[in-house]
């Protein structure tokens, strides 16, 4: 008991004005911000695919696209909950996630439905999953550096939203850049590997959200 | 905590007393030694220290401090089971041992007697009271006049002495 008293005394004496964290959606919108402006960037140096133009006549694109962007949407705010240890007492935003991801996999397999007869598939295949990787290896860093200053008590699933956020987006990049129509390939060399990049995630989580 | 976070240290310190007197039955409920209960307890008064920039005040304490209460009891629970899971015996390694004949030893009644008899009288009487006539160390003491205290010393040394010769 007395070193409880101890205790408190010694962080009652430690205790200076701190500033109060930014409200999540705040929050949020900072990181959709700062990587929506990064997305541009890198938009401008690889150039964007040359049929986009076309291709935004075709529902299913369209729809595999706002798809995307709910998925990247949905995680960032979830992550962003999820900083505060008690996922600022809106516990539902946590599942946002997996309604945007089920979303996105019901277009995608209707849009597989559609490409009939299937467009013919490009040559390289594991590249894709590489480029996504590496474009999106900034915004998940930034996510994770800031998100460490937070006190998050679902490490997994921090970690997890986390990685398939900034995945989606170097997904979604690819998608804008890349002269693909096969939804096949999307689908294992764009869209499969996220739940990998969602394991990778929890484990990436337990190891860096520790505080 | 509105007025601690303005950096109020009199409010923090109610605060944080307050937050003790409110956790500490939540503790006591799950873990049953009390020194690991303050453990703990000290832990989360840590943690809600490094975390409070996370409340802005604008939402009820309690389900804060508790979501940090419960990560934090949680963590421990883990690394103490994951402590008693290095510690165990593997089960392979007990399978030789229980393969053995445990009541078979190396050492007969009658030669345990016969050490006995040559141990000094005083100790070698307790021994005999205490295993052939089942007394114990304290109606020992109350036969011989011995201390209870002295009994029990007299009875380890002599155990000392007897390991010491059988296993010669």
């Amino acid at each position: 008991m007395d070193n409880i008293d101890n205790l408190i005394s010694k962080l009652s004496q430690d205790a200076k004005a701190v500033k109060p964290a930014h409200h999540p959606v705040l929050l949020s919108l900072e990181w959709i911000t700062f990587i929506v402006f990064y997305l541009a960037v890198s938009l401008m140096i690889s150039s964007i695919r040359p049929d986009l133009m076309v291709k935004f006549q075709h529902p299913w694109f369209i729809a595999e696209i706002v798809a995307l962007v709910a998925v990247f949407i949905t995680t960032s705010f979830s992550a962003a909950f999820l900083s505060f240890p008690d996922i600022y007492q809106k516990r539902f935003i946590v599942l946002a996630p997996i309604i945007s991801f089920a979303l996105f996999a019901l277009v995608m397999f209707l849009a597989w439905r559609a490409d009939s007869p299937p467009s013919p598939a490009p040559v390289h295949s594991i590249e894709c999953t590489l480029n996504i990787t590496l474009m999106a290896i900034l915004p998940a860093a930034l996510v994770f550096y800031v998100m460490r200053k937070f006190a998050s008590t679902h490490h997994y699933w921090s970690g997890s939203t986390i990685l398939i956020s900034a995945f989606s987006i170097g997904a979604l990049w690819l998608r804008l850049y890349e002269q693909t129509n096969s939804i096949s390939h999307l689908i294992t060399c764009h869209y499969l590997p996220m739940i990998g990049i969602g394991l990778i995630g929890m484990w990436m989580g337990k190891v860096f959200l520790k505080w | 905590m509105k007025q601690s976070l303005t950096g109020n240290a009199h409010a923090y310190t109610t605060l944080l007393q307050e937050t003790t007197r409110l956790l500490r039955p939540y503790l006591s409920k799950r873990i049953s030694f009390s020194n690991e209960v303050d453990d703990i307890l000290q832990e989360i008064l840590v943690s809600i220290h490094k975390a409070r920039h996370t409340f802005d005040g604008n939402r009820p304490y309690k389900p804060w401090a508790f979501a940090i209460a419960r990560f934090r009891l949680q963590d421990h629970l883990r690394s103490h089971y994951a402590d008693h899971l290095h510690h165990a015996e593997e089960i392979t390694k007990l399978e030789e041992t229980l393969q053995m004949d445990v009541t078979e030893t190396d050492f007969s009644y009658e030669s345990i007697s016969a050490e006995v008899e040559k141990l000094p009288e005083k100790q070698a009487t307790i021994l005999r009271m205490m295993h052939q006539e089942g007394y114990t160390a304290k109606e020992i003491a109350e036969k011989t006049g011995m201390k209870e205290s002295a009994v029990k010393v007299a009875a380890h040394r002599a155990y000392k002495v007897l390991r010491q010769r059988l296993e010669r």
